[in-house]
Formats: C-alpha cells, sequence, structure tokens
C-alpha cells in the first residue's frame, strides 16, 4: 500500500508544521494529500456549572485552530499539494478514527509529548489507545528540542525490530514499499538469553548465526526491493535492547509491526511496540493487523 | 424560475450566511459540505453559479475548481471562491498542478478573502448572474 494521504493529527503544541516538513520527503511514495485534524475536547467546551456550553470558547477554539490550518495549507497548496481539514469537538480517538475512515487514510500521525513535562498534551493513555485501535499505519512523533535532525530527516535511518512474528514480517512488507524515502534500513533481532544454551561459545554462537541467517534473508528482501539493509543481533531485554540499537545505529525512526492481542492479554504480557512507542525518544512507525476492533 | 447557486463549505456557519444572500436576493440556494459533495451536486442540479470554498475535508477547492474548468461541459460555470486561503496561494496552487502536468485553468470569476460583508457577496453573485 503507498502513503498517498496522511492524517496529521495535532493540538500544536505537541506537533507543528516542522514535524509536517520533515514528513513531506514521504512525496517520494506518492503522499500528495494531507488531511490536519484538531479535536477540542470535551471538557474545555462542556458543560459548566452556571455557564451552561461555550459555544463562544467553541468558536474561539475552533478559529484558533483554523488560522494555523490555513496557514500551513497555503504553503501545502502551493507545493501542488491537496489539503483538508477537521476542525472537531468530541474524543479525540473516536474523532480521528472517524476522519481517518472518512478519508481513507493511509497513515495516521500523531504527537506524543510526555506528560510530565507539559501536562495539557495528549495524554500517553491516547496515543496508546489509538495504537491499540487502529487498522492503519501510524507514526507517533515526540518533541525533541536537541535533536533536531532527526525531526528533519526522520525516514533516513529506520531500525526494524525483528522476531519472525507475522507482526514483524508486516512491518518489513511495509518498509519495503518505501524504499524512495529510506536511507538505510537496520534490521534488529533481540535474542533471550535463556536461549544461550550449551557450554562452549561454539553452541552460543550458533545462536547467533542461526537469528542472523534469517536477518540477512530479510535484508537482501529488502535490498531486492531497494533499500540499503544491515543485520544486527543483540541479546537480552528487547526494550531496553531496542533503545541500545537505536542509539548504535543513529536511528532516526523505530518501525515495528504490531498484533491483535486483546487488551486483557496485552496487560499480562505487555506490548513492545506501545511500549517504544510510548517511551522511545523516537519517532516510531507502528504497522497494525489490517483489520482490527 | 430562479437561477441556482450552489455554496461549497464545510463550516455550517458560512453556508447558512451565504444561504440567507442567496435567498434574500431572489436565487434558489444549493449546499454542498465538501467537494467530493459539490461534484455530485454540480451534476445532478447543474447550478448556474457555485461560491467555493477552499480548505474542506475529502476534496479542497482547489481540486473542486480545476474539475470544473477542465471539464468541457462545465468550464464555463462561474465559480467565486470564498476562502481564508489566500487568492495569491490558490492561484499558486493551481500553477504548481498545471506544472505537474495538469491543464493549464483559468482564474476564478470572482475571489473573496472571508470573512466579508453581505453586501460584498450579493454584489460578486449579481456580477456573475446579472
Amino acid at each position: 500500500m503507498e502513503i498517498r494521504k496522511l492524517l496529521f493529527v495535532t493540538k500544536f503544541d505537541d506537533l507543528g508544521f516542522d514535524a509536517l516538513q520533515s514528513l513531506l520527503v514521504l512525496r517520494k511514495a506518492a503522499l500528495n494529500h494531507v488531511v490536519f485534524v484538531n479535536v477540542i475536547e470535551r471538557e474545555k467546551v462542556g458543560m459548566h456549572r452556571g455557564l451552561g456550553y461555550q459555544k463562544s470558547e467553541e468558536i474561539k477554539l475552533r478559529e484558533t485552530a483554523n488560522i494555523r490550518f490555513i496557514d500551513w495549507a497555503e504553503t501545502l497548496f502551493e507545493q501542488g499539494m491537496e489539503v483538508g481539514v477537521y476542525i472537531v469537538v468530541g474524543n479525540l480517538i473516536t474523532q480521528v478514527f472517524e476522519s481517518a475512515r472518512k478519508e481513507a487514510a493511509d497513515l495516521i500521525v500523531v504527537g506524543n509529548a510526555r506528560k510530565r513535562l507539559i501536562d495539557h498534551l495528549y495524554s500517553g493513555s491516547d496515543v496508546i489507545e489509538l495504537l491499540r485501535r487502529t487498522s492503519v499505519p501510524v507514526l507517533v512523533y515526540k518533541p525533541l528540542p536537541d535533536k533536531i535532525e532527526v525531526l528533519d530527516r526522520p525516514f533516513e535511518r529506520v531500525l526494524l525490530p525483528f522476531d519472525g512474528s507475522p507482526a514483524s514480517r508486516r512491518a518489513v512488507d511495509y518498509l519495503s514499499r518505501l524504499g524512495a524515502v529510506i536511507n538505510q534500513v537496520d534490521v534488529i533481532q533481540v535474542a533471550n538469553p535463556k536461549d544461550l544454551k550449551g557450554d562452549t561459545s561454539m553452541a552460543v554462537q550458533s545462536l547467533r548465526k542461526k537469528v542472523r541467517q534469517e536477518l540477512d534473508d530479510i535484508c537482501d528482501r529488502l535490498s531486492a526491493d531497494g533499500l540499503k539493509a544491515r543485520a544486527h543481533v543483540y541479546i537480552g531485554d528487547p526494550m531496553v535492547e531496542i533503545e541500545k540499537a537505536a542509539r548504535e545505529c543513529q536511528s532516526t525512526m523505530i518501525a515495528l509491526g504490531s498484533s491483535s492481542k486483546t487488551e486483557w492479554v496485552e496487560r499480562w504480557l505487555g506490548s513492545i511496540p506501545r511500549a517504544i512507542a510510548e517511551n522511545s525518544d523516537l519517532p516510531t512507525l507502528i504497522v497494525p493487523p489490517p483489520q482490527r476492533l | 424560475m430562479g437561477k441556482k447557486i450552489l455554496v461549497v463549505d464545510d463550516d455550517p456557519d458560512v453556508r447558512l450566511f451565504s444561504v440567507t444572500v442567496i435567498e434574500e436576493n431572489g436565487y434558489i440556494p444549493l449546499e454542498a459540505a465538501d467537494g467530493e459533495q459539490g461534484m455530485q451536486i454540480i451534476k445532478k442540479e447543474h447550478p448556474d453559479l457555485v461560491i467555493l470554498d477552499v480548505l474542506m475535508p475529502k476534496e479542497s477547492g482547489v481540486r473542486l475548481f480545476r474539475e470544473i474548468k477542465t471539464d468541457a461541459k462545465l468550464k464555463k460555470l462561474p465559480v467565486i471562491v470564498l476562502s481564508g486561503i489566500a487568492k495569491r496561494s490558490f492561484l499558486r496552487s493551481q500553477k504548481a498542478l498545471t506544472e505537474f502536468g495538469g491543464a493549464p485553468v483559468p482564474e476564478p470569476e470572482v475571489y473573496l478573502e472571508k470573512p466579508v460583508e453581505p453586501n460584498e457577496l450579493a454584489d460578486a453573485i449579481r456580477s456573475q448572474l446579472p
């Protein structure tokens, strides 16, 4: 699937025009339509004791968003791009899904600011809920004031954690179609230390060899699609090792496939893609299963 | 029978404003909330004039204007663009689309930047539908 239409979900403080501009590299991968979405939370304009529904507040918030979007849209229109806009009152998740459905978006971009820093931005749980329920790939952007170069070129060096699962194969498929945009893919697999069996170094190295062979096959496949790809093996806790690999590979983005575990299973077992999306400093691309509730 | 004017705008308040001006001046209003719906109504209802917003969901006024002005049957349909988007940006967008291989399109018959006074819109309508 090509990325033709991108849904850019913003509250302005978390995701600005600089982030969008960094994504315009996707025009090489067929992007020609950006849809801005701003959701005004109900509690900001809802019933307040003695005040009722604050229509004037809603108008103020709508027009504030509209003024920003007009400015952004003019820049994009002048580049020959198609631009759309939704400024709606309601629940963030519901409205994002509704906009994505109406527009048949190929990619949703959201910001994930740290609550501890600026408490009026999206809560982490909103983003996690979005990732849990979406059937459209989601790119979670993080504010990185000290790493401007990452925001400038998010698709430059993509880290692809691979575990052989259908979810991670889906991420491989997705990236394989972005050869015109991505400079390098670093495919990593994090092996479990418990799997290091045997008394000799040869026995231990056999695990690495086996894993490496699988990763090399993935790299060959990506290379055939025009991407430069390298394989790396790490041992340890997946969360820690993925972050370590991202640093060592100087990655500008982490891409992961996500599975359709139920919420209950996920609460017990955890979800590495969603934990990375929430906690990593890097932009995180999550490729979900095609059909999800 | 009165002449029909289609208002294409996603903002219901702006549609209400335009529809009121249209009715007060003796024309018949039609409404669409986005470019896609706008084209469907154009083909079905054959309006005499279109008042077109630019920044909308699904299909923008930039694309709908281009569709109208490159369609042999519709290209003479006058269009008043009524938008917050600057005229210069609108014209540059059309130029860029032409450079990307699209057919050249003329300028809109009238370009009004929001907000407008009722008499401004009424004058623009009358200039196209004497």
